[in-house]
Parts: structure tokens; sequence; C-alpha cells
């Protein structure tokens, strides 16, 4: 099934609609579900309730609509070059686009907000947990190291990302700037032990588990964002995963402001932000995908020719 | 999904000839780029191994420390314990971990004397609880089960419907269904059943 075959919308246009219109609708059930799912007080979950049921079905709809965008993406099937079929990192290293480093940068920026805030609440919980222990109470769960970790993820977020950013703005030669992807996925796996820690005592599984898939939905995007640049790229799957990221940072999104969790709406909007800079860039780039400076491609017969070039530094 | 794009992935069997105007270190590149989808994929298996376990730990079953006294003999403090949590509903005899926010934010762990629609009554004389008029028959309690510092508490009671009467097999140091904090608990508070002690080696039992 190709539903870019009559070229009628862009795949840009088709995947940022499709997904923005996803996120919108998810974040809009989450409200409501927070709104009319739980009981008053106790916040235990009401059986069957329609906004949880709602929303679940519209999730699974959702995804399910994005594999079908996947498998019908256009993908240039032509290697750019001999001995460079592992370039997709060039996708992200067109210069001329503004968008892409514009929202790449914005998301290294919330990543690095999201440190300050961590860091006061693990050194609260350490001085609470070492309060305990000395007055020989039971020390709570939480002993702020997981927390201070996670702070130390946002760094290394930040600077991930700073660099992809970079990379859209000032190109190299060499494609680095979508291997610092995997710091930020590396980060989300500190940000997912934390939060599964924070809620590993909360019977409610709706309280907690868009987060913890939202979080696990952008560690996996951004470990593929990295595979751009390693010999494993795996396009259509980054874009499912970039849509999926964005649709359940989203639901998380609602739910964390709801909550006052300050962190993870800031990591959620940094991993939202990165999700749309890729569906931004990576759709129509998977048709005519640029190529580095002065490497000729041989013209295939029937065939549209590469316009785009990379700047090499 | 794994395989939606394998064909990109392909490498070039053999070394190329360096074409016109490309880089003249291609070879390096490419070696540098073998090494680094190395370590890329050592690293996405870890990533993948981790995002695995949080999401089986917190939708299917998932592994606590016991903490404190309250179900000695059967569970130590210190003891790992794993627990079922998907598609659960409590049963009466069963190991629980629950949650009950109106006595700690932390989870405990305790067992089902009676479910919904059963009655409990506790003899404290007798040392004996009776579920539905019948004395239940309770080897694993540690010892006679004696009035608690707070009271009698709760021990003349109808479960109503979704919820459980919860107590811990060290009666005389547990606070469970018969404290006022506790008390009755709604079997959505319910994180899941206890199935096995997996460490210590020498506690190691099933539940």
């Amino acid at each position: 099934m190709n539903l870019f075959v009559n070229k009628r919308f862009s795949s840009r246009l088709v995947w940022l609609l499709s997904t923005l219109a996803a996120a919108l609708v998810c974040a809009a059930l989450r409200r409501w579900q927070l709104d009319s799912a739980f009981e008053a007080g106790a916040g235990l979950p009401i059986p069957g309730a329609q906004s949880s049921v709602i929303l679940a079905c519209v999730l699974v709809m959702a995804a399910a609509w994005f594999v079908l965008l996947a498998l019908g993406q256009p993908v240039s099937k032509r290697p750019w070059t001999e001995g460079q079929a592992h370039r997709w990192d060039l996708v992200f290293l067109d210069a001329g686009d503004p968008v892409y480093p514009i929202l790449v940068v914005l998301a290294a920026f919330l990543a690095l907000a999201a440190a300050p805030v961590l860091l006061p609440m693990a050194l609260n919980q350490w001085s609470a947990y070492q309060a305990a222990v000395q007055s020989g109470l039971t020390p709570p769960s939480s002993n702020g190291v997981l927390s201070a970790a996670t702070a130390l993820g946002a760094l290394l977020a930040f600077l991930g990302l700073l660099q992809m950013g970079r990379d859209g703005l000032h190109p190299g030669r060499r494609g680095k700037g979508g291997f610092s992807a995997a710091l930020p996925g590396i980060a989300g796996c500190i940000w997912l032990m934390e939060s599964f820690r924070a809620h590993a005592a909360n019977p409610v599984l709706w309280d907690y588990a868009p987060l913890l898939l939202s979080i696990v939905c952008g560690m996996l995007f951004f470990m593929d964002f990295a595979g751009m640049s390693a010999g494993a790229a795996r396009p259509t799957r980054l874009l499912w995963l970039a849509a999926m990221t964005l649709v359940l940072s989203a639901v998380s999104l609602t739910s964390a402001a709801a909550e006052g969790g300050w962190h993870d709406l800031l990591l959620l909007a940094a991993q939202g932000l990165a999700a749309a800079a890729v569906l931004w860039r990576l759709p129509p780039k998977l048709e005519s995908p640029p190529q580095p400076r002065g490497i000729s491609i041989p013209q295939r017969t029937g065939e549209s020719s590469i316009q785009e070039e990379t700047d090499d530094e | 999904m794994e395989n939606w794009d394998s064909e990109l992935n392909q490498e070039p069997a053999e070394e190329q000839p360096v074409q016109a105007g490309e880089a003249p270190s291609g070879a390096k590149t490419r070696r540098d780029s073998s090494d680094g989808k190395d370590l890329y994929l050592n690293v996405r298996v870890l990533v993948v191994i981790m995002a695995v376990f949080v999401l089986m730990f917190t939708f299917v079953a998932r592994i606590i420390v016991v903490s404190g006294p309250s179900m000695e003999d059967t569970l130590w403090g210190g003891d790992l314990m794993l627990v079922w949590s998907l598609v659960y509903e409590p049963r009466q005899g069963d190991i629980v971990v629950l949650t009950q926010e109106s006595y700690q934010e932390d989870s405990i762990v305790k067992r089902v004397i009676a479910v919904g629609g059963q009655s409990v009554d506790i003899d404290y004389y007798s040392g004996k609880v009776y579920v539905d008029g019948r004395p239940l028959e309770e080897t694993y309690i540690k010892e006679r089960m004696q009035v608690p510092h707070y009271g009698e508490g709760l021990n003349h009671v109808t479960v109503p419907e979704g919820c459980i009467f919860v107590m811990g097999d060290n009666r005389n140091n547990s606070a469970d269904s018969r404290y006022p904090d506790i008390g009755i608990v709604d079997t959505r508070c319910v994180i899941g059943r206890g199935v096995a002690v997996l460490f210590p080696f020498h506690h190691w039992k099933g539940l």
C-alpha cells in the first residue's frame, strides 16, 4: 500500500499533519481521562472508563496508521555513491533548511533546563534519606542517586542534541551528527530507570505507563537516529518511532503538566521537538537524498537528478 | 518492523575504487564506520534490553525487596521476591504486594485473608481468625496472635466487593487490615501476587 503514490501530498506534509493531529487528539483524550477516569481523592482508576478505552484505541490506531505511512514512504533505492550506502546521515547534514536545526537546538536547551530542576530534587531526596537512616526510621525508597544521574543524563542529552543541531547548521564532512543522537538515547535509559523507580509502588498503571512508553519510544527513536550515521540505517522505522515519540510525548506532557513534574515536562518536550525535527527533515530527503559535494552520481534512465548538495567544511 | 529497511543497510562487499572527487581517505572512512557500527550495535542492544526489562517489570512481573519483619517466617527482610502483576485477581491465601497511600507511599507485602463478600472475625483470646464463620488453618503464622499495641482494631468485618482483608504472617509485628490507617484494601491497590523468593538462594521457594 503506497499512500504517496499519486504525489497529491508531499510525504512531509502527510507525516507532519498525521502526527500533529494524532498528538493533539491523544493529548485531549488524556486530559479527558485525567478529569473523568479516576476516583476523586483516592485516584484509583474507574474500571472500563470510556476515556481510558478510547485513548488506548486511538493510540493503537495511530501506531497502525504510522506503520502504513512508513510502509508507503518512498525511499531512494539508489546508492548515493559507491561505498557510501551507509551515508544516510547526510539527510541531517544538509544546510539551507533552518527549521531542523532550530527545533533540535531548542530541544537541546529544554533538556539542559531539566538538569537544574533535577539536581535540587536529588539533593532533597539524599538529605531525607540520610536523615531517616540516622534517626532509625524506614528510609524513603529513593536516595537521590538516580535523580542526580538523570540530571547528568539531561546534560548528555543537551550535548548530543546541540551537536545534532550544529551539524544541521554547519555540516561537517563526515556524518557524526546522527551519532550524537546516541547520547540522548543513553540519557533516556537513566530517565527511564528514574521514572520507573519513582512510580514502582504506584498500583495505577495509567498514572505512569504513558510516561514510560514515551521514554522507551524516545530512546529507541534516538538510537535509530544514531544508526543513520553508523551503517545501520532504518529510516522508515525511524519515521515511525519519531511519530510515536511525538504522540506519546504529547500524552505524557498533558499529565506531567497536570502533576507539575517539571523535569518530565522539559525532557518530554525536548524529545518531542527532536522527533518533530526528524519528521520535518527526513521524509523529503528519503525521496531525494543529498550527496556529498564533488561526488558525481550516474543518472539512471527516467530518474530525476539529485539537486541537493551538502557543504563540506 | 525489524526488516523494514534491511536493504538500506547493506555495505559493499568489496573495497570500491576511489572515484573522482571522493575523499582520498575513503577506505579509512569505511573502516572507521565499521568500528562505529559495532559500537553502535552494542549500545543499541543494551538500550533495547533496558527498555524490555522496564516494560516487563511494569506490565508483567517485577522483583521487589522485602522490607520489615511483618511476613516472617514466610518472607524475611532483604528477600528478593518475584511479583506477578499481569491480569491478576487476588484470591484468599495469596501473598500480595499492595500500596495503601493512607498508610505509606511505599508498597507493603501481606497475605490475603478474605476477599469481597466474605466476613472476617478475629478472636484474640483463642488466637484464631474466622472467615465466613470457619476457623482458618494457618500453618504459616510465626506465633500465636495477641492483641496488637494499637488495640483490637478492625476485627469483625464483612469485606465489601472489590476489596480484600490482608494480614501479615507475623501477626504480632504487622500493620495490616486490622490497623485503622490500612483497613480494608481496594483490589485496585494491589500491584501483584508474590510468586517466588529468588534471593538469597537458601530462602528460595515458591509462594
